[in-house]
Parts: structure tokens; C-alpha cells; sequence
């Protein structure tokens, strides 16, 4: 029993409680899990707003002109946190993990005031690799999966921005160094996911980097090709081509692996890839936007429709059924996802520029728009 | 991997989970059964908005080249071609399937898009354009109860809520402007309606699906009204109380059915409405922070321990 985080085999109890949910007695197994104490989703995600949110004011108050209350806010925050964990024994429950990330972050922007104006390491500026190693030590410190995955990014995006990858990326291509390590990691993760971890929550991290790294990788990479002035005409065709086919691979490995070890990781990171590799057909070819859209599009709903299909009466333990009924996050993402289409439609119908006004009338009745 | 066997069978041996639960929980630890509903949910979701995006393209660019009368014409084809499974399911006594679901979502919505640019083109109503916006929300109402589509129902919602001139986004509300204490006003009162509708909805319909989707756009609205209330004098007097009262009827809500998101609606609302009250009345930035600081924590303190009576289990 460890009084700083909860040991392998408690996470695994906690891991039990949080997959049986009701199906569970109430307190029936607080002595396996350590006493250690938790919360749903959603008040996790905002108690981790509020810990960070609340350790960001504490800089404000303690000033933000003095350098050195990065540091003192920073340690305050940390100790706050190490105090939740230790005397009121939270674990993933957002208030800690808030305050802890923000104190790292804290602490890691302080050390940066210290390095000299105009230091680099290897072309690119060391603050951001500063903050990466903050951002990785509080997810580690606190087995989370999300700020780990962030480190990983910005990481890679640090990456992309050194001398090194810029002159790999004149022979291969603009971003493809940064593309290229994403998805090496993102293909490691893979790799490691294979393995049978004791931690519940290591096992979290390498899926997170799976989904994550390949797209935001890849983001990063269309940013370049944007941001150079051009959708289609600035990366070489050899970047182009090394871009296809790491998506390629990598999604088709994700495929097998997801498959194979029924997973959702591998599965949700090969639709990050085929998403890719659909913007990747959009530059390379002259399709206009809207067909390639509307293509797209349709192809998506095909594929639903023909896996709904194939896959209603379950083949091999596969099926499109849900397993459960319980209350899932996914619903109200779902419901609000329906209302943000809808909200564009109807602001189409909000602001109307006629291209004849037979009656020249601005604005009619309904109280609709908000302004007059 | 980590597989959770041991522990599931411990448990089992124990007596502390019955026969079926184990046999449930172990057959999905294994992998032998295995859902891709998350990943059918998305696939879909990203087709309905990748059309949805292209089709607002089509309709804004092609006008020249292929006529308005013809842009109506075959969008309206396509809407009715995507509410063909859902009519058959219908037709065979079938609840409706998520495939079938996200498809009458397109339709619906391709038909509101059509519905936009024949407005646009032809101002079929002239100066009283901005009724379609309830026109719709009735239409997708209906079209909602005949299939028992909560995805339409959270569309006809929205266009509900943009009949009264409210925005789908907390921002919208916060807009500082002298139209505020009307916009909250507007807000709450379609939040009104929206919770008479599902009073009606719930007693007419004992066995809804729609209750959720009603509670969920009442208690955003509400709270974004009041707080663009609490933004102002004299309507921060009505502001903060209403503020008060809609915090305490989440929590209980959130209690009482054991969902989480109603606690964090109230506790994270309330927080916000009182810095939005409170800030802009305290003079210096120390104090402000001070007090926002106290707040937060308040705040956070209370949705832990909110968390902790659900029924739900958490560790």
C-alpha cells in the first residue's frame, strides 16, 4: 500500500469498480482499492478545469509581473495536490490532477525564465522541450492518460521544429520528419500495447497515443503546407508520397491490431489515418472541395451502413450492437453534436441575403436574430 | 493489454457479483464479444457533417451553372433517399437503428438547408423569413415523434431555440451589449417552453426517449438566460436568485436520477453566473482574482462532494 498513488493492484480494483458500475454493491470493495477515492467523467473533467483554473488565479494574485511566483505558485499548487492525494486519497478525480498539472506547468514555465535569450538545442528553442518534460512528469506523476498524450505532441511538434528535421525535410518533404515520428511513436504505442501492463492506466496512455499521435501529427504537417500559401502545389510529390504511405502503413497495422486484439484504440487511430489520407487525396488531387466533401461524405455513410449491416447479427464476437445501456458520455457529446449541425442550418436561415427582395423587408417577427 | 480476469473471477468465487454479471464482464474482458458501435457512431457523424458541409458549398457556389429550381429539386431527392430506411423500419414495426437514425438526421437536415436556400432565393415568406425557423422545429418535431428519433428531436430543439434568437454556444449568451438582458430573457423563456414540452411529452408518453435531449437543452438555456441577467442592473436582482433556484433544481435533479452532468450544470453554472455578477463590481485585480479563486474552490469542493452521493458507483 502506497500513501502517494495507488499500487498496480489497486488501480486494478478501481479498474473493476469503474467497468461492473452498478452491477457492483456500493463500497463493496473500498479495503481492495486502497480506500482510494475517484468520480464519474464529467465531474472529473471539471474538477480538472476548476484545480488548474483556480491554480492559474493563484499566480494571478500572487502577480504576474515577478518571475519568481511561477515557481511559488507552482510548488503551492503541487503541494496542494500531493496533500489531496496523500491525506484525502483522490485519484483520478479531476481537483488533483488539475492542480498538479497546472503546478508542473508552473514550475516548468519558471525554469524557462532561466535559460538565456536566445539559447537553442539543435536550431529549436529549449523552452517548449522544458515544458514538455513538465507536462510528462505531472501525467506520469498522475497516471493520466491526456497530459501524457499532450507532452507526446508537443514534443513531436518541438521535434519538427529543429534544424535537424528541417534539413531531413528538404529531401523528403515539408513536415514529413515530424509525420514520420509521429506515427514511429504512434507505431511503438502499437507495438508496446501488446504487451500485458499491470497498470490499467498504462495501458490508457499507449491507447491515447495511438489515436492522438498519427492526426496531430499529420495536423501539424497540413499546417505547413497551408501556412506555406498553397493547399495543393508545396509539398515535393517525394513528400507527398512518404506522407500516403505512412498513413498507409501505419493505418493498416492499426487495422490488423485492432482487430486482432479487440481493441478500440487501434480502431479509432486507423480512422484518424484514413481521415488523413482523405486530405492527403484532396491535396493531390483537383477535386473541388465540395465534391470531395460530398464524396467523402457518402463514403463515410456507406461504410456505416454496410458494417451496420454485416455486422448485426455478430460475426466472430464482432458486432455494431452496444454491450450496455448505461448512461454514456457519448450520448450527450451525441445530442450536442446534432444540435451544432442543426445550429448551422438554421444561422443559414438567420441572416438572409436574398438575391431579389420582392419586399424589401429586413426584419419580421419572432424575436429570431438578436440584433436589430 | 491488461486483462481484469482474475479479479472478475475473485470476485465471482466471492459471491460479491451473480452468475451473469461475471459471465458478461469476462466474455468482454476476453475480447469474445466486442462492440463497434463508438466507431459506427463517429463513422457516421463525420458523413453526416462532411455532406452537410458540402452540400452548404453546392448550394452557395452552383447557383449560375445549375438553377435554383434544380438545386431544390435533387436535395430534396437525396433528403428523401436518406429517409428511406428509417420509413421502412417504420413500415416494419423496427425501432429505428443507429444507421437508419443518423440518416434521417441528414435528411432532416438537407431538408432544412433546401428549405434556407429556397428562402434565400425565392422569399417565399418576405419580411416574415424568420418564422421558417419555427416552421422547422415543428416540422422536425413531427418527423421526430414518428420515428422516435432523439437525434431530430435535438435538431427541431435547436431551431426552436434560434426562433427565439438564442445562439448554440454559453458565448453567445455572455455577449456584452444592451440587448443582453433581452437575449436572457428570450433564452429563458424558450427553456420555459422547452420544459412544458416535456412535461406534456412525459405524460402523454410515459415510455419517451425524449426526456434527456428536453433536459439537456432546458437547463443550458435557462442557465445561460439567467446568467446574461447576472450580468447587468436591475436585472442581476432577478438574476441572481433565478440563479440560485435553477442551481439548487439541477443538483436535485442530478440526485434524484443520478446523473452526474446535472451537478456539474449546477455547481459549474453558478459559479460562473456569481464571477459574472460579482467581478465586474469589485475594483482591483488582486481582490478579483481573490474572490474568483474562492469561488472555484467553493465550487469545486461541492461538486466532489455532490459527485459522492450520486447512486452511481465510483471508488
Amino acid at each position: 500500500m502506497s500513501r502517494w498513488r495507488p499500487t498496480p493492484a489497486e488501480e486494478r480494483w478501481l479498474e473493476v469498480v469503474s467497468a461492473l458500475g452498478a452491477a457492483l454493491p456500493r463500497d463493496a470493495l473500498v479495503t481492495r482499492t486502497g480506500g482510494w477515492r475517484s468520480t464519474g467523467l464529467l465531474a472529473r473533467v471539471a474538477l480538472f478545469v476548476l484545480g488548474f483554473v483556480a491554480a492559474a488565479l493563484l499566480f494571478g494574485i500572487l502577480g504576474l509581473g515577478n518571475r519568481i511566483n511561477l515557481l511559488v505558485a507552482g510548488l503551492i499548487a503541487v503541494l496542494v495536490a500531493e496533500w489531496l492525494t496523500v491525506r484525502k486519497r483522490l485519484h483520478a478525480s479531476g481537483i488533483e490532477e488539475g492542480l498538479g498539472v497546472a503546478g508542473f506547468l508552473l514550475i516548468g514555465a519558471w525554469i524557462t525564465t532561466l535559460i538565456p535569450p536566445g539559447a537553442d538545442l539543435l536550431g529549436a528553442p529549449p523552452h517548449t522541450l522544458v515544458l514538455v518534460a513538465a507536462a510528462g512528469a505531472a501525467g506520469f506523476r498522475r497516471l493520466n492518460s491526456l497530459v501524457t498524450t499532450c507532452a507526446a505532441i508537443l514534443f513531436v511538434h518541438w521535434v519538427g521544429s529543429t534544424t535537424v528535421a528541417h534539413s531531413l525535410d528538404q529531401a523528403i518533404g515539408r513536415g514529413v520528419t515530424a509525420l514520420a515520428l509521429g506515427c514511429a511513436l504512434a507505431a511503438l504505442a502499437l507495438a508496446l500495447g501488446a504487451r500485458a501492463f499491470r497498470r490499467p492506466s498504462h495501458d490508457r496512455m499507449l491507447d491515447w497515443l495511438v489515436i492522438t499521435l498519427p492526426i496531430a501529427a499529420y495536423a501539424q504537417h497540413a499546417t505547413w503546407n497551408f501556412v506555406a500559401g498553397g493547399i495543393v502545389d508545396v509539398a515535393a510529390p517525394s513528400g507527398r508520397l512518404a506522407t500516403s504511405v505512412l498513413l498507409l502503413a501505419l493505418g493498416t497495422a492499426l487495422l490488423v491490431a485492432g482487430l486482432r486484439r479487440r481493441r478500440h484504440a487501434p480502431l479509432l487511430g486507423f480512422m484518424g489515418c484514413v481521415a488523413c489520407l482523405a486530405v492527403e487525396l484532396r491535396l493531390n488531387t483537383a477535386l473541388a472541395t465540395e465534391t470531395w466533401l460530398v464524396l467523402c461524405g457518402l463514403a463515410a455513410l456507406f461504410t456505416g451502413v454496410a458494417l451496420a449491416r454485416y455486422l448485426r447479427q455478430p460475426r466472430n464476437g464482432l458486432t455494431s450492437a452496444a454491450l450496455t445501456d448505461r448512461d454514456d458520455p457519448l450520448d450527450l457529446l451525441q445530442t450536442a453534436g446534432a444540435a451544432l449541425l442543426a445550429q448551422r442550418t438554421a444561422q443559414d436561415l438567420s441572416s438572409p441575403e436574398p438575391t431579389f427582395t420582392p419586399g424589401g423587408g429586413r426584419f419580421g417577427g419572432g424575436g429570431a436574430s438578436g440584433s436589430y | 493489454m491488461h486483462s481484469l480476469e482474475p479479479e472478475l473471477r475473485s470476485l465471482h468465487a466471492e459471491g460479491v457479483i451473480d452468475d451473469a454479471t461475471a459471465a458478461r464482464a469476462l466474455v468482454r474482458d476476453r475480447g469474445q464479444v466486442f462492440s463497434l458501435h463508438t466507431e459506427l457512431r463517429v463513422t457516421l457523424y463525420a458523413g453526416v457533417l462532411l455532406v452537410m458541409a458540402g452540400v452548404g458549398i453546392v448550394l452557395a457556389r452552383n447557383l449560375e451553372r445549375i438553377g435554383p429550381i434544380a438545386i431544390v429539386l435533387a436535395v430534396a431527392l437525396v433528403a428523401v433517399a436518406c429517409a428511406i430506411p428509417a420509413v421502412r423500419a417504420k413500415l416494419a414495426g423496427r425501432a429505428l437503428t443507429v444507421t437508419s437514425d443518423y440518416l434521417l438526421l441528414l435528411a432532416v437536415l438537407l431538408g432544412s438547408a433546401n428549405l434556407a436556400y429556397a428562402e434565400r432565393q425565392f422569399t417565399l415568406l418576405g419580411p416574415w423569413w424568420s418564422w421558417h425557423l419555427l416552421l422547422l422545429a415543428v416540422v422536425h418535431a413531427a418527423v421526430a415523434y414518428a420515428f422516435g428519433s432523439p437525434l431530430v428531436l435535438a435538431a427541431s430543439l435547436t431551431a426552436l431555440a434560434g426562433w427565439f434568437g438564442v445562439g448554440g454556444t454559453l458565448g453567445d449568451a455572455l455577449q456584452f451589449s444592451y440587448t443582453s438582458p433581452e437575449l436572457g430573457a428570450r433564452a429563458l423563456v424558450c427553456a420555459a417552453v422547452i420544459a412544458a414540452w416535456r412535461y406534456v411529452d412525459r405524460r402523454t408518453r410515459p415510455d419517451t426517449r425524449f426526456s434527456d435531449v428536453f433536459d439537456h437543452f432546458a437547463t443550458n438555456l435557462a442557465f445561460w438566460g439567467t446568467i446574461t441577467w447576472c450580468l447587468e442592473w436591475p436585472w442581476l436582482a432577478a438574476g441572481l436568485p433565478l440563479l440560485a433556484a435553477l442551481s439548487y433544481a439541477s443538483v436535485l435533479r442530478g440526485l434524484n436520477a443520478g446523473r452526474e452532468a446535472f451537478l456539474v450544470y449546477g455547481v459549474g453554472y453558478a459559479a460562473i453566473g456569481l464571477c459574472a455578477a460579482v467581478l465586474p463590481r469589485i475594483h482591483g485585480i488582486t481582490p478579483s482574482l481573490g474572490f474568483a479563486l474562492v469561488v472555484v474552490s467553493v465550487a469545486a469542493a461541492t461538486l466532489w462532494q455532490l459527485r459522492r452521493r450520486l447512486r452511481a458507483p465510483v471508488p
